[in-house]
């Protein structure tokens, strides 16, 4: 049997690739806006709440780390209903996916948080700085710029794994790409071609994250030479 | 009527969960191998050694899991004309996941080391395959195994993304089980505790041995 | 530097690439010989005791997980008596809807013995046997949904799994504002339809039948049907020998009862007199 190489057939339902595409971008920045918000918070309370809060901030972030996303994802859709909660496809898809990236994101905060230099934080408590402004003045700054890259690499992470979510119905690029190879029979050329899309939007991705890194963190900020090291 | 979740829906669970840990280890295994080639080759002196290895990672870490999955699954049998069975398609596809990963890992730990240990080990004199050897890959050695311990946690996650292509594994395991059961609130948590038995532990390891290492470089930890 | 060696070793990737397709090589076709013997695939099979055929387990009553959640069903019994009439081992590969027919192109299975139901877009790509089965797809959901026809989906979440017949002809009867909600696995899209993810889901009668026997609390019913099919095994373009076997194979149980007597115990009706391809 002779397998002929048709990329005709992709190129023919290319509006649909681009559509899908588009979902899985806006899936991927409203989870990271969202689990980035989330993260803050969580990260926060690790370093500065009572006991209890930071053991469960803990629990959390464990759970989080140490079981997949697909079955995060399952217990969401499938599983909830059952005690009512019933959350719309992408609803659930933004959930879960806001949900994961929170668990990674809190401890790359946190490590962010704690690499500020004590001597930094003493300085401001002596000065009478309330704790929240000394979050504002003097760790967020230094924080983000030492995480940002670690945050950076897991926004792509996120933005490639949301390929699982078509597995819950969702029509992102993946999804797209399944519904369109079943039903021509074309599984490798759309593959082929789908894998090519998430490599350009990942390349576009961390091209546009260096550049925020460059407007936000390098170029010219007042306290820039303060903490150049 | 359809069957309860019991002790045989639970043992079926347990024996698919076999397959997650062996398809796991194999990756693993077999990606240490390829992960090393790439980690030397990542830090070679010849220019398209480092170029051919640099895109080959590039390649893995900038495309989902899911997507290489389908290209083994489906498209190797059409590129290569060779009839594959569903064992070998995934190990190759996770091996090849994984060789990416430790190459990474184990090069920034190659490169963690400071260059004085390189002109040291050449002053002794050591060519350059015994330079790397006996003084450059001990010592990447210890300060590579907590990351690497965290990927094999990783690998272990990802084969949850077999599920998709009907591999049965852990995952599928539990669809089948839900399939057959109608109680998802029971069997999909179950899962989820099940993999939190088998990583948690690792990734636990894992942080216990970087606070070693790190006191014994002489990093302070505020947590 | 990361970036700039990635770029440089696609580059070279690259030149290697166009290099080799100047040297002349066709790259536009692929050879694909799954089956590679002399005399063919059903020679191989007899050769090596073993035949490899599609099982799909979370179809009901085709492909199921039985009491000891081993597979069971009617297509796998069915697979079971091939490999009895052929007088070779019986080896199950577990695929879900959407690989039936890639499995068998990538010759991980020699046979597709899952439901396939015959139709014209599948023909293009592979052969079928004499249908040795019958099935009707419906639209089946709770009793809480009123649905009557075709024209009261519109408004509704309707779930498919993709690569069956319910995907192919659904769409085509369903009106504009219609939700149509695809999964990959027919089990999803039950599960779906139970937990009330979506309002109702397109399926096998014998499929409905089964949820709604198991779930009683959920209150599945069949709304309408869609359409009535005959389903039969499929084997490789260029698998005459085999294709031949089946065709006599699918002949002498219908003559003997057999074909009857499987499809009769799992789907509890009995066989319709069966047309010959």
């Amino acid at each position: 049997m002779k397998y002929v190489f048709q990329f005709g057939i992709v190129w023919d339902h290319l509006p649909r690739l681009v559509e899908g595409a588009w979902l899985t971008l806006r899936l991927s920045v409203g989870a990271f806006v969202l689990g980035l918000m989330l993260a803050a918070l969580l990260a926060f309370a690790r370093t500065s709440g009572p006991r209890g809060v930071r053991i469960a901030v803990t629990a959390y972030v464990e759970f989080i780390r140490n079981t997949p996303f697909l079955v995060q994802l399952f217990v969401i859709y499938f599983s909830l209903p059952a005690i009512g909660i019933r959350f719309e496809a992408v609803t659930a898809a933004l959930i879960g996916m806001t949900l994961n990236f929170a668990g990674y994101a809190t401890e790359i905060l946190r490590a962010g948080i704690e690499s500020v230099p004590r001597s930094q934080i003493e300085a401001g408590h002596s000065l009478g700085f309330s704790r929240l402004s000394i979050y504002r003045h003097i760790i967020v700054y230094p924080a983000l710029r030492a995480v940002y890259p670690a945050l950076a690499s897991q926004f792509v992470l996120l933005m490639l794994g949301s390929s699982i979510v078509a597995a819950i119905s969702v029509e992102e690029l993946t999804g797209i790409i399944n519904t369109l190879q079943s039903t021509t029979f074309r599984a490798f050329e759309f593959y082929f071609v789908a894998t090519g899309f998430y490599l350009t939007l990942a390349l576009v991705l961390r091209l546009l994250l260096d550049a925020v890194y460059w407007l936000a963190f390098v170029r010219g900020h007042p306290a820039e030479k303060a903490w150049a090291r | 009527m359809s069957r309860d979740f019991e002790w045989p829906e639970f043992v079926f669970l347990l024996s698919a969960m076999r397959w997650t840990i062996v398809l796991s280890l194999i990756a693993f295994a077999g990606g240490g191998i390829g992960g090393l080639l790439l980690a030397v080759a990542r830090t070679s002196s010849i220019k398209p050694l480092r170029w051919l290895a640099a895109t080959y990672i590039g390649l893995i870490q900038g495309t989902p899991l899911l997507m290489q999955l389908f290209l083994a699954f489906y498209g190797l049998a059409v590129i290569a004309g060779v009839r594959i069975d569903p064992w070998p398609a995934v190990i190759l596809a996770f091996t090849l996941y994984a060789a990416a990963f430790l190459g990474e890992i184990w090069r920034g730990a190659i490169q963690a080391i400071p260059r004085q240990q390189w002109e040291a080990a050449a002053a002794l004199p050591l060519s350059p395959a015994a330079q790397l050897r006996y003084v450059i890959l001990p010592q990447a050695f210890r300060i590579a195994v907590p990351p690497t311990i965290g990927f094999l946690v990783q690998l272990v996650k990802g084969t949850s993304v077999a599920s998709i292509i009907g591999f049965v594994e852990l995952t599928r395991a539990g669809q089948l089980m839900v399939n057959v059961t109608f109680q998802p609130l029971i069997v999909y948590p179950i899962v989820a505790v099940l993999y939190f038995a088998l990583c948690w532990p690792m990734s636990f390891w894992s942080l216990r041995l970087e606070r070693k290492l790190d006191a014994a470089l002489g990093i302070k930890r505020t947590a | 530097m990361n970036r700039r060696d990635m770029l440089m070793g696609a580059a070279t990737a690259g030149a290697a690439g166009v290099a080799l397709l100047a040297a002349g090589s066709d790259v536009a076709h692929a050879q694909v010989t799954p089956a590679q013997t002399a005399g063919g695939v059903l020679d191989r099979i007899i050769k090596d005791k073993k035949i490899r055929v599609t099982a799909e387990v979370t179809s009901p009553p085709f492909g199921i997980l039985d009491r000891n959640n081993q597979p069971d069903g009617s297509e796998i019994e069915t697979s079971r008596q091939l490999a009895k009439d052929l007088g070779v081992e019986l080896e199950l590969v577990q695929v879900t809807a959407p690989q039936r027919i890639p499995a068998l192109l990538a010759g991980r299975a020699d046979v597709a013995i899952s439901s396939l139901s015959i139709t014209f877009d599948r023909a293009k790509t592979v052969m079928f046997a004499p249908p040795h089965g019958a099935l009707s797809i419906v639209i089946a959901g709770a009793k809480k949904n009123s649905i009557k026809s075709a024209a009261d989906l519109a408004g509704k979440k309707i779930g498919l799994t993709r690569a069956t017949l319910e995907e192919a002809t659904v769409p085509g009867i369903a009106p504009q504002g219609t939700n149509l909600v695809y999964f990959d696995d027919i089990a999803a899209t039950l599960q779906a339809m139970v937990s009330g993810q979506v309002d109702a889901a397109g399926m096998s009668a014998f499929a409905a039948k089964s949820v709604a026997d198991r779930n009683p609390r959920a209150e599945i019913e069949n709304k309408f049907t869609v359409r009535t099919a005959y389903y039969g095994a499929a084997v490789r373009p260029g698998d005459f020998d085999l294709l031949q076997f089946l065709r006599t194979w699918v002949f002498l149980n219908k003559q003997n009862g057999v074909l009857a007597r499987i499809y009769q115990k799992y789907t509890e009706i009995p066989l319709v007199d069966l047309p010959v391809l």
